[in-house]
């Protein structure tokens, strides 16, 4: 791909991705038309709704446990279509079961495989607005079940508290809590913030699944307002690659979670001086931030850190130079 | 909001009656959840029903700082004094009059470094209240960073702040239907305090003490219509925003000599006082929508859009005296009167859709495209007064800036499961964009920049569980570009992550997890090469019977970076080199000193550590101890000990070293 010419490339790949689209919808559709509705599973074609009554003879703990979760609506609120049989709202219809006590005569979604467990809460909770994102999300792309994080049958039925939630991710994101060990961290181990603070689970249309704050704002903004401007002076980083660019946003060793160990060279990465020479001939591979050759001498430690001039290295109001 | 959060703080410190939750895990690691799940059990309730709650009271002693206080409070700034470690309470009300539930929660006040607090009032089919609140202290004095003096063996930290930060977050959802929510709600995020930074008049630079504030409230409200097939959701919200610094220098002090002792053309540049504040304000109007429809059983879309325009305002006043210079006029004055005038309005659209298609039994179709387009225009006006013994000038320019930003993101993905225990996932994701950044007139380092940004990514994934106990999932990225915005992005990459996940045995479960990213931008001039990989392995061990479990984790994490630049002053090529090779380990293990079934003591140990070597080669160390002991069947006692240690082989007066002991009470008055 990268041997084509840029304009020949754009068009190419346009075309292509254009052609995906349409090809992914009109197979989509086709296939759907020609699908006969999903048939059911022969035992639950036979079996009736047995009631929540007949399933707490045997399963007493989880009904209880089920009656201090958010689903117990289901078996209360005559207007979610399921009250009295709340169970067999996830489960299926359960009458035979029931009669026969087999384990093979009822839907078990901690059975199925994670694609067709999340369809069954989908078939309710698909339309809120936290599942907006959800097609971004990794989580759904990797199969990651709904009932990894949330418990259906328990009291709580997704960790509240910022120390839980942080365990509950933790559980499988290991190498990113190992990050929040660093010395330089957002206060995660000290229980003040939590992972949901900074990443929607169910998806974003961010990349890392990342929270948005007012609307579609970085979800950074949420704590940092003072960096949220806008600015009449806009380091342009700070649009275009984000906070990550120059910053660790789980942890580093380096001050203020920088990407390296002094300032000056998080910021020479892009300020370096060097003309691309690709630029002349294709305006499409330039990049932003090379400037001409200043003033500046680094062997100076007086410009050795860069911070101490440029202290509105975010964005300034007032000095294009980000002074001040 | 102080009141609100004192209100319900003082509400935990009353006896009420309750049974006992599970007691909140103190800060540290996620393993000590276990360990506050692993304290007294509760009682069965004998108080009424309609009240449920714990709080935990200590007492923190610190044996003092050694090494640097500035990095202590920077990394870890826990304080000595009495705490509320935390409460957690439920009010039901039976009858449901005016709420069915109310809860409260709340996590360390006291002079800790994040207070929060969280209260939940919600009464079926009629409205669910939430109100969240957050103080932070807000502190950084690194002595290495930004201190232009380190070299000559002098630390000064001339980019430091200690502010306090308070957000809070309020909002009013109400019931009346089955499938329309009105709502309400209000954000605001507010930091004041001082700090340290520089006043700059080439060729020299000047600290000073500032003083800053700034504040965000944000208003939105709308309605979610909740229908069976669809979903829509209409909001439109608003904000506002301000913030001020100002420096002060008094002419009664003495005079500031500044970093630069060097003679400027035989003259030393000087400041003798210096009054500087600027004052922001902006507000912004935004509409959004979202839908969801589930237009068949095997066809979902999905969408959503924004439009918002920010704009500003901002003032700037500086009044200076000192032997001051104009550089490249070699112009020396001794007073300077310098104002801004500049505003900025900033429209910004963003928008995605995507469906999710289910066309066969086994196969997913996922296509998800999404734009975000922003073009700020800003101007500025400013008029300079200098002056000095006979001379006065006075200048006057105008600049205008713009910045635009279109990116765009198209992808699709096909999921497909070839029988239940193995699900594969190729893809592919198109994103191309085009940036611009200008200042008129083009002046000292600002000019103008454009680039464009392409990139083609193929992606897979898979998941596979063979055996009910055991999982893996793995998935990657590997992309082309054809251009990028800077140096550094991502060109020519290759992301992969693999994870997996046995359950050994009941009692032992074992994760692993792999990460690799490696980047290459070919292009001449920037010949930049990046690597970085990190391995996790987590072992969590609970014995059932035994009174003890364990949890250790350790995770290898290395980066390797290359880029080269020129050296200013001579134009010659340099690289700049960055190496990180870092080992970090955590464990926790909780050991009941008796009976294994009932109140027993309780003894938790481990802590964790962080060792990098590199670039920036550092030490943490941060072990803990606890011992719980019961104390009738509704409290118990604690005490703990932590120790901080962190040191640097480069930065050495950096390092720090303290222990804390803190000693409390968890009580659950009536049913714990």
């Amino acid at each position: 791909m990268c041997a084509m010419e840029p304009a020949e490339l754009t068009r190419s790949t346009r075309c292509m991705r254009s052609i995906s689209l349409a090809a992914v919808l009109a197979a989509s559709f086709a296939l759907g038309q020609a699908q006969k509705p999903p048939a059911e599973a022969p035992a639950e074609e036979k079996s009736t709704f047995a009631g929540t009554d007949t399933c707490q003879i045997c399963h007493e703990d989880i009904v209880k446990a089920f009656a201090k979760n958010a689903h117990e609506v289901l078996e209360t609120d005559p207007h979610k279509g399921f009250a009295g049989h709340a169970c067999e709202s996830c489960h299926g219809p359960g009458s035979q079961h029931a009669e026969s006590a087999d384990a093979t005569l009822i839907r078990n979604p901690g059975k199925l495989n994670p694609a067709a467990a999340d369809k069954i809460c989908l078939d309710c909770h698909l339309n809120q607005p936290t599942h907006v994102g959800r097609l971004e999300s990794s989580h759904a792309k990797n199969q990651i079940a709904c009932t990894a994080c949330h418990k259906v049958h328990s009291g709580e039925m997704a960790p509240r508290t910022a120390v839980k939630i942080n365990a509950e991710c933790a559980g499988c994101h290991a190498s990113e809590w190992a990050e929040f060990q660093r010395p330089n961290h957002h206060k995660l181990p000290e229980g003040s913030m939590s992972c949901v603070d900074c990443h929607n689970p169910h998806g974003s249309i961010r990349p890392a699944m990342a929270q948005s704050f007012g609307a579609n704002e970085p979800g950074c903004l949420n704590c940092h307002g003072d960096k949220r401007g806008p600015f009449t002076f806009e380091h342009a980083p700070m649009r275009f690659d984000g906070c990550t660019a120059c910053h660790e946003p789980h942890g580093s060793a380096n001050p203020r979670m920088l990407i390296r160990q002094e300032v000056r060279y998080v910021c020479l990465e892009c300020h370096a001086n060097t003309p691309t020479p690709l630029t002349l001939a294709s305006p499409a591979n330039r990049t932003i931030g090379v400037v001409p050759p200043s003033f500046h001498d680094l062997r100076s430690p007086q410009y050795q850190n860069c911070t101490v001039c440029h202290q509105k290295i975010h964005g300034s109001y007032v000095d294009r130079d980000l002074l001040k | 909001m102080k009141g609100f959060a004192f209100f319900f703080l003082a509400c935990a410190a009353f006896p009420w009656t309750g049974k006992a939750q599970d007691q909140p895990a103190p800060a540290q690691a996620p393993a000590q959840t276990t360990s506050a799940s692993a304290a007294p059990s509760p009682a069965p309730s004998t108080g009424s029903d309609w009240f449920s709650g714990w709080f935990e009271v200590g007492y923190r002693w610190d044996s003092g700082v050694g090494g640097s206080l500035e990095t202590y409070r920077s990394f870890v700034n826990l304080g000595a004094g009495p705490k509320l470690l935390g409460t957690e309470f439920t009010i039901t009300d039976p009858k449901h009059r005016l709420f069915d539930q109310i809860n409260v929660r709340a996590y360390d006040w006291g002079d800790e470094p994040s207070e929060t607090l969280h209260a939940g009032v919600k009464k079926k089919k009629w409205y669910e209240l939430n109100a969240d609140y957050r103080d932070f202290a807000y502190f950084d004095d690194l002595p290495s960073f930004a201190d232009p003096l380190s070299s000559n063996g002098m630390f000064l930290d001339e980019q430091s702040f200690d502010t306090r930060r308070h957000l809070g977050s309020y909002s009013l959802d109400l019931l009346p239907g089955n499938w329309i929510v009105p709502y309400l709600a209000f954000e605001r995020d507010a930091d004041s305090g001082i700090g340290t930074d520089t006043f700059v008049s080439f060729p020299n630079e000047f600290p000073m003490p500032f003083t800053s504030a700034d504040r965000t409230n944000l208003y939105r409200g709308g309605v979610r219509i909740e229908k069976r097939r669809f979903h829509v959701t209409l909001e439109q919200g608003g904000t506002t925003f301000s913030s001020s610094e100002e420096q002060f220098q008094s002419p009664s002090i003495p005079i500031n000599y500044g970093n630069n002792p060097v003679p400027f053309f035989g003259q030393n540049i000087d400041l003798q006082s210096l009054a500087a504040a600027y004052g922001i304000t902006g507000s912004s109007v935004y509409s959004k929508g979202l839908i969801t429809v589930s237009a068949a059983p095997w066809l979902d879309f999905y969408g959503q859009y924004l439009f918002s325009e920010p704009q500003t305002k901002v003032n700037y006043v500086q009044d200076a005296t000192g032997n001051l210079v104009v550089e490249n006029q070699l112009l020396f004055y001794t007073s300077q009167g310098y104002l801004v005038s500049s505003a900025a309005r900033l429209p910004h659209n963003s928008g995605s859709f995507g469906l999710e298609a289910r066309p066969v039994k086994r196969v997913r179709i996922v296509e998800n495209w999404l734009t975000d387009r922003l073009h700020e225009a800003g101007s500025a006006g400013s008029t300079n007064n200098l002056s000095s013994a006979g001379m006065s000038s006075v200048t006057a320019a105008l600049l205008a800036s713009s910045l635009m930003s279109n990116y765009n993101q198209n992808e699709a993905n096909v999921l497909y499961d070839p029988w239940a225990k193995l699900s594969l996932r190729v893809g592919y994701r198109y994103v191309w964009g085009r940036a611009a950044d200008d200042v008129l007139p083009a002046a000292d380092l600002v000019s103008s920049d454009l680039a464009k940004m392409r990139s083609n990514v193929a992606l897979v994934g898979f998941t596979y569980r063979p055996l009910q106990k055991l999982t893996v999932f793995g998935s990657g990225e590997f992309a082309s570009s054809g251009g990028e915005y800077f140096r550094t992005s991502l060109y020519n990459y290759q992301k992969m992550t693999g994870k997996a996940r046995y359950q050994a045995t009941k009692t032992l479960n074992l994760s692993a997890d792999f990460l690799l990213l490696n980047n290459h931008d070919p292009q001449p001039g920037v010949d930049y090469e990046f690597s970085s990989h990190q391995e996790s392995l987590t072992l969590l061990w609970t014995p059932p019977k035994q009174g003890w479990d364990f949890e250790g984790s350790y995770t290898r994490a290395t980066i390797y970076s290359n880029i080269g630049y020129l050296e200013p002053e001579t134009l010659g090529p340099q690289t700049s080199l960055y190496r990180d090779n870092a080992h970090n380990a955590s464990t926790l293990f909780h050991v009941k000193l008796g009976k294994p079934k009932g109140p027993a003591p309780q003894l938790t140990g481990g802590g964790s550590l962080f060792l990098s070597s590199g670039s920036r080669p550092t030490a943490y160390y941060q072990p803990l101890a606890k011992l719980s002991v019961p104390w009738g069947k509704r409290a118990s006692l604690f005490a703990q000990w932590t120790y901080y240690g962190y040191g640097e082989a480069f930065y050495l007066y950096e390092g720090f070293r303290t222990h804390l002991v803190t000693v409390g009470l968890r009580f659950s008055p009536w049913g714990g």
